[in-house]
């Protein structure tokens, strides 16, 4: 589907640089963010509500291009545009998508904070 | 309104021409014109020929620059006015003071 | 924290977007406040009046747009400049966001080096704006102040700039003021002799630099001629205190006219104003122009203040005016000039007076455009009867005390003739007498009467009868100016005394001059003798003035030596000493 790299290193590295000590802090308040952004898409899919799937996709997608995970990001822009087209049939598959880089990301990040 | 200088031929002359209106407007650059200019200058000469208009204050700095150039012994040619110009300087009767060509 | 330290409100939901862009600011000096929706950043925006703010476009609660319309809202007059965060690409959200209010865009990812430069030049921006708006505010109260004290100030110029007897029956004016002050002059006095003085000024420029050369030309101008000083002395006068004060390139242009009633005669200088104007009742309008260079330019010693005479009738009208009638412009641009004077006076009706006439003249021909500058028009009807006191009230009451048993000699001789005249000084000896001041019209009138007879016709023996026509008229007074400059060694000799009597007081005039005299025994209205049609002295009304006025009048010697005697009443009201007591005085 998409051929982005899960992390952008080079990104990440100029944000450790930036955020120094907090830099722990970020990574887990992305995390977190992220759990409850997926949570969101799933409510939104339970209520069949399209504007909220695609609002919250848009702001899942902002966090992810910041922190450096261009392809979680580009995931969160194909549930953006679903729920902007108002068709929500292949949505399921959409957030399995997402759930699925997720764990992959928090994985990798968390090495990233072991090392 | 602009206004250009130039030393004439004979190195001892400042030409100072004066386009458009010659008023409240050109103080400060026609001031520059002369108090700026290269030293040497003996005679000064105020080219009137483009300009449009000249008002009270253009006369008061026509006196300065007399003042200037050494009072009663100014040597200062106002030269090719046009009719309205003229007038003003003839009703105040510059001619008393400079010459008018 | 440094001077260039900005309070920054950050609005995102994002909580991970949150962090970093706080970080990114924090690093460069700035202090950051945060809100996780729309709501909560208004409400701090409201509390902490951030310098900027930074708003995520899509939020819970109240999205970014909406939050921009409520700060914009609140900011009032200050420029707090909004930034919108964004992933947004699409150039129609982006648009959305301007319309909210928005100044500008970051887009996710962050770029470190584009916050630092955009935050670094809206602060810049706003710290300029708010300078501007400090000076703004500044320069609003200095002008508002200014205006109150030009005001004040105008107050005092209008009280100065058109006063004296400009009420008179026989004065016509109109001025129209461009700015708060402008640079025109006009007064009016009537003189000790029944005559009147009018001095027109135009200063170079506006404002305030133009309306202080006023005041000092007012006070020579009232204070001489007052004191029956004639115009060619007072111009003088003007030209040297203006020339002192006034600093180069500043001057006035200016007439002056003195007017001789009872001779029909007007004395004009014109130093660089438009033609002054008089309009008989028959005949061509006769044009005065500027001959000389305005006040305030040249040296006392190069200043030329020689009067035109001319001849003018009951009726006749004297017009003056400020160049800005002729600088008046009609819809296309074009002046009224004086070729517009010129044309009004050509078609003018006859019985149309020519004030009216001029200033419709200049109305209907600049209908609709705008003044462009000062502009003074003043008519003087020549009329025997002014319905003036010779010399102003206030100038009445003063002299409570003061000389009464005094004589006095004075003599001019040889070129001091024709340079200086003796008659201000004279009246104001005879003014320092407690009562006479109120007489001082007829006292100028009997010591110019033989003051002038004595000069023209005792020593420079001109003949009165050339005054009878115009041409004769012009005549007489240019062979006047040149025979005074060879008069050789004349003299005229005063001698005045002034003793107290019981009803007033008596003051006897001898006047003697150094010409060959005449045979006044043969005299007409003095030795009853047979009528002598070109009797060549006293022939005119001034000896018939004479005796009118004076208790005696007699001859003496071979009629070079004139006496007069005048007796005067002092005012029932008046005590002894001389003091006044009228009711109004004595409250003082």
């Amino acid at each position: 589907m998409t051929d982005k790299p899960h992390l952008d290193e080079e990104a990440l590295a100029e944000l450790q640089d930036v955020m120094e000590d907090e830099f722990e802090v970020l990574i887990q308040t992305y995390v977190s963010d992220s759990r409850e952004r997926i949570a969101a898409l799933k409510r939104a899919l339970e209520h069949d509500d399209a504007d909220a799937f695609a609002k919250t996709a848009h702001s899942f997608k902002g966090s992810c291009i910041n922190i450096g995970a261009p392809r979680l990001g580009e995931l969160c822009l194909v549930a953006e545009q679903a729920g902007k087209s108002e068709d929500l049939t292949g949505a399921d598959a959409i957030i399995q998508g997402i759930e699925e880089e997720f764990r992959t990301v928090s994985e990798m990040l968390g090495e990233l904070l072991v090392r | 309104m602009s206004i250009q200088t130039r030393l004439a031929d004979d190195g001892e002359t400042l030409v100072i021409s004066i386009e458009g209106r010659f008023d409240f407007s050109t103080h400060q650059a026609f001031r520059d014109a002369y108090e700026h200019g290269e030293s040497g200058v003996h005679r000064y000469v105020v080219d009137l020929t483009d300009t449009t208009y000249l008002d009270s204050s253009a006369l008061g700095m026509l006196l300065l620059l007399r003042d200037y150039a050494g009072g009663d012994s100014a040597r200062i040619s106002i030269e090719n006015c046009n009719s309205d110009v003229r007038r003003i300087l003839s009703i105040s009767n510059f001619e008393q003071l400079f010459a008018i060509k | 924290m440094t001077d260039d330290s900005l309070r920054v409100l950050i609005a995102d939901d994002s909580g991970t977007d949150r962090l970093i862009l706080k970080r990114l600011l924090k690093r460069i000096g700035h202090e950051v406040l945060e809100a996780a929706d729309g709501i909560e950043a208004v409400a701090i925006f409201q509390r902490e009046q951030p310098d900027i703010v930074l708003l995520d476009a899509l939020m819970p609660q109240m999205d970014g747009m909406e939050a921009a319309r409520h700060i914009k809202a609140l900011s009032g007059g200050r420029m707090v400049p909004l930034i919108f965060l964004t992933s947004l690409s699409e150039a129609e959200d982006l648009a959305r966001c301007l319309e909210a209010g928005g100044d500008d865009f970051l887009t996710k990812p962050y770029n470190r080096v584009i916050i630092e430069a955009k935050i670094h030049a809206f602060g810049r921006m706003q710290r300029m704006h708010d300078t501007l708006s400090r000076q703004r505010d500044m320069i609003h109260d200095r002008n508002q102040h200014l205006l109150e004290e030009q005001t004040i100030a105008k107050r005092v110029f209008d009280n100065v700039a058109h006063t004296g007897c400009l009420d008179a029956p026989n004065i016509r004016y109109h001025a129209s003021p461009l700015s708060i002050f402008n640079g025109d002059v006009l007064f009016a006095s009537p003189r000790p002799d029944g005559g009147m003085l009018v001095f027109l000024g135009d200063f170079t420029g506006h404002g305030l630099p133009a309306a202080i050369g006023a005041m000092p030309v007012a006070e020579i101008f009232y204070g001489m001629a007052s004191k029956g000083f004639g115009a060619a002395d007072i111009l003088k006068e003007i030209n040297r205190k203006l020339g002192r004060i006034l600093p180069t390139g500043r001057f006035c242009c200016g007439a002056m006219a003195e007017a001789d009633f009872k001779l029909g005669q007007l004395k004009v200088w014109n130093g660089g104003l438009p033609e002054l104007w008089l309009i008989g009742s028959q005949g061509e309008p006769v044009a005065c122009s500027s001959r000389f260079l305005p006040l305030g330019i040249l040296p006392p010693e190069r200043f030329d203040s020689s009067m035109e005479t001319l001849q003018a009738r009951d009726g006749d009208y004297l017009l003056m005016m400020t160049d800005g009638l002729l600088e008046r412009q009609n819809g296309e641009g074009e002046l009224f000039g004086e070729a517009g004077v010129r044309r009004t006076f050509r078609e003018r009706r006859e019985a149309g007076h020519p004030f009216e006439a001029l200033l419709e003249g200049v109305e209907a021909f600049s209908e609709g455009a705008r003044e462009s500058d000062d502009l003074t028009l003043f008519c003087l009807e020549v009329s025997g009867d002014t319905g003036l006191a010779a010399l102003p009230e206030s100038a009445t009451s003063s002299a409570l005390a003061g000389p009464s048993e005094w004589r006095c000699d004075y003599e001019i001789r040889e070129q001091t003739l024709g340079e200086f005249s003796p008659l201000p000084l004279l009246l104001h000896i005879c003014m320092e007498v407690p009562g006479l001041r109120a007489r001082s019209g007829e006292i100028y009138t009997l010591l110019s009467e033989i003051y002038n007879n004595a000069l023209e016709h005792g020593i420079l023996a001109l003949p009165s009868e050339w005054k009878h026509s115009p041409d004769g008229f012009e005549q007489y007074y240019a062979e006047r100016q040149r025979r005074l400059k060879t008069v050789g060694d004349h003299f005229i000799r005063f001698s005045l005394h002034h003793t107290r009597k019981p009803w007033g007081g008596q003051l006897r005039v001898i006047c003697e001059d150094s010409g060959p005299g005449f045979d006044f025994s043969r005299h007409p209205v003095l030795g009853g003798g047979e009528r002598h049609a070109d009797w060549p002295r006293y022939a005119g009304r001034g000896l018939f003035l004479l005796k009118r006025l004076t208790k005696d009048i007699t001859f003496h010697g071979k009629g070079n030596r004139v006496e007069i005697v005048y007796d005067w009443k002092r005012p029932v009201a008046e005590s002894d000493d001389g003091a006044a007591t009228d009711p109004g005085k004595q409250r003082q």
